[in-house]
């Protein structure tokens, strides 16, 4: 092992020794928890959407499919059957896993806008249905997740520190999976489809097959997330855990604004954008509700037109600056 | 295997885009080994020959490869029978080092020793390389991105190379270093399917050609033949 590999790994353990810690420091009963806690729960779920958009380019707009269909398997699950969440997340993963394979069967063929769009209208679908079948889903209302003596096995706290824990190990093992697809033969072959659909596929690569096994991943792991965002919530409705703005755009936007396809970049977007978005919403939530919206989205606009890779690309960028001779 | 199955046989192919037909009733074979060109003008339809080869542009008709039928097969099955492409243009992977293409040339190679083998010879054709295999291949220059994408076409051992206009946007000196690989390619066994727009440089290396005119085969000969033909002098050689 080289020395710089040594220190990128020393500086990881702390890294994450700190934000194991970090609860410590933090008010319990706060708000300042929750946001932190939002923040880790959209990082992965911005380093989920980075396996397709960010390894194979394949933009996705229908991510909050697979998130609400985690979000109410499990819950359903647990309020008909008792099953406890974390059985209820695998049967929710397998069903995200299904609801992306379906999808990528007609999607994967196309390309930039007509994929973003078709996925879109996916998940608007899947917003419609939960809206509309109300004997299954408890429609427009919501539903509640029930409440059961707070433990690990039901997945339920009195506190809000081990929501947070259970974020932060979402966020480690999500971004794992991201780092070991992007080394494997898989991230191979996706860098491949990526960089260059046509010459990937004269040296053997099975584009359609390629995409649709991390477009499963993928849904198989949002779905997870969206388990945890149902216990964290303990209410939650069809407009919410399906919406393209709450859900599919903002996990798009927190990875393009920390940099796509990079490992660090979901978690830098999401620390920004959650954080910036809770203190648009104090500011002015009281006078005129649409306005935070408005100031959000241009600060958005403002950070894409000035680094379109991101906040690690405008990273590597100042370190240039500064002579250190980043990775370009 | 037989030596009378020739190792290409196309035989009236119909291909196009949108269905909209370029390559009208083309027929072509070659033997195991042998050096072949297509020469055309542009639009003539040479590249979706090839890429009618590969599998990347549907067709009608026949293409037997060692007697084995291509038509209606996926295109990444195509390069495990023994066929490499290099398409058009520079078509490299540009954020992968050049080590990375070269690799991904045989990632569906499974011995590791023949991996390393092959990988060594490749290095040993185009020794620039070797100097830069950490370099992003998207930084390298117009010949020495022919050069990664030929390497990774050799890792397949292929013994039918596709090569699409490489000499294209070359300046003289880089045309003539390829010239000689491609000599030195076909002295080692691999038939070669050879389309250009640069004729002198084609009928220089292969030894017997097609001349393709608006999708249809219109002449055919040794290479010496058609470098005295009259029609290709003037159309082709600016003669
Ligand atoms: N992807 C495509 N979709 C639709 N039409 C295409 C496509 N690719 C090529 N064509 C059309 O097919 C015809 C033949 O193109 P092709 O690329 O095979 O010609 P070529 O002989 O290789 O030309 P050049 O020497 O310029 O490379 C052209 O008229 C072209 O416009
Ligand atoms: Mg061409």
């Amino acid at each position: 092992m080289n020395r710089s590999t040594l220190l990128r790994g020393l500086g990881l353990a702390v890294l994450l020794a700190v934000a194991v810690a970090t609860p410590f420091l933090l008010d319990p009963r706060g708000y300042a928890i929750r946001v932190v806690c939002l923040a880790l729960l959209f990082a992965a779920m911005a380093q989920c959407w980075n396996i397709v958009a960010g390894l194979a380019n394949q933009v996705s707009l229908g991510h909050a499919a697979f998130f609400g269909i985690g979000a109410y398997t499990s819950t359903l699950l647990l309020i008909h059957f008792g099953l406890s969440p974390w059985l209820g997340m695998l049967v929710g993963a397998v069903l995200g896993g299904i609801a992306a394979f379906l999808i990528s069967l007609p999607t994967m063929r196309l390309k930039g806008h007509y994929f973003a769009l078709a996925t879109l209208a996916f998940g608007e679908v899947m917003r419609v249905i939960a809206n509309s079948w109300s004997g299954l889903t408890g429609g427009p209302v919501g539903i509640s997740v029930p409440f059961a003596p707070p433990s690990f096995a039901m997945m339920q706290f009195k506190e809000t520190r081990p929501y947070y824990w259970l974020m932060l190990a979402a966020l480690v093992v999500v971004t794992l999976v991201f780092v070991a697809i992007r080394r494997s033969k898989l991230g191979y072959r996706l860098r491949a489809i990526k960089e260059n659909a046509d010459a990937a596929e004269v040296i053997g690569v099975d584009t359609t097959r390629t995409k649709i096994t991390a477009a499963v991943i993928s849904g198989m792991l949002t779905a997870c997330l969206g388990t945890l965002y149902a216990q964290f919530q303990f209410f939650f409705d069809p407009d919410t855990v399906f919406g393209v703005a709450s859900i599919s755009v903002r996990m798009a936007m927190i990875a393009i604004v920390g940099g796509i396809g990079t490992a660090a970049g979901p978690i830098l977007g999401a620390f920004f954008v959650i954080p910036l978005e809770e203190f648009a919403n104090d500011l002015f939530s009281s006078r005129a509700a649409g306005l935070s919206q408005l100031v959000f989205g241009v600060l958005l606009i403002g950070v894409i037109l000035i680094e379109p890779r991101g906040f690690m690309a405008l990273g590597s960028r100042i370190r240039r600056l500064f002579g250190k001779g980043g990775r370009p | 295997m037989t030596s009378d199955v020739p190792l290409l046989s196309i035989a009236d192919l119909h291909a196009g885009y949108d269905g909209v037909d370029v390559l009208h009733a083309v027929s072509l074979s070659m033997a195991a080994g042998e050096f072949v060109c297509v020469i055309g003008a542009n639009t003539a339809g040479k590249s979706t020959l090839l890429r009618t080869v590969s599998g990347l542009v549907s067709a009608r008709g026949s293409i037997r490869f060692e007697g084995q039928e291509l038509v209606g097969r996926p295109a990444h099955r195509i390069p495990g029978l023994g066929i490499a492409h290099v398409p058009e243009g520079r078509h490299v992977f540009p954020d992968m080092s050049v080590d990375e293409n070269v690799m991904l040339g045989a990632f569906s190679v499974r011995d590791a020793a023949d991996l390393g083998r092959r990988r060594e010879h490749v290095l040993e054709m185009f020794p620039r390389l070797r100097e830069r295999l950490g370099q992003a291949a998207g930084t390298l220059s117009g010949g020495e991105q022919q050069m990664v994408a030929i390497g990774r076409a050799l890792m397949l051992a292929p013994r039918l190379l596709l090569l699409d206009e490489p000499s294209h946007g070359l300046a003289p000196k880089v045309v003539d270093e390829l010239h000689d690989t491609f000599l030195a390619i076909s002295r080692s066994g691999t038939g070669i399917l050879l389309v250009e727009q640069n004729t002198a440089l084609a009928l220089s290396v292969a030894s017997r050609g097609y001349v393709l005119e608006s999708g249809r085969i219109v002449l055919e000969g040794t290479s010496a033949e058609l470098s005295g033909n009259d029609a290709v002098r003037s159309a082709y050689l600016g003669l």
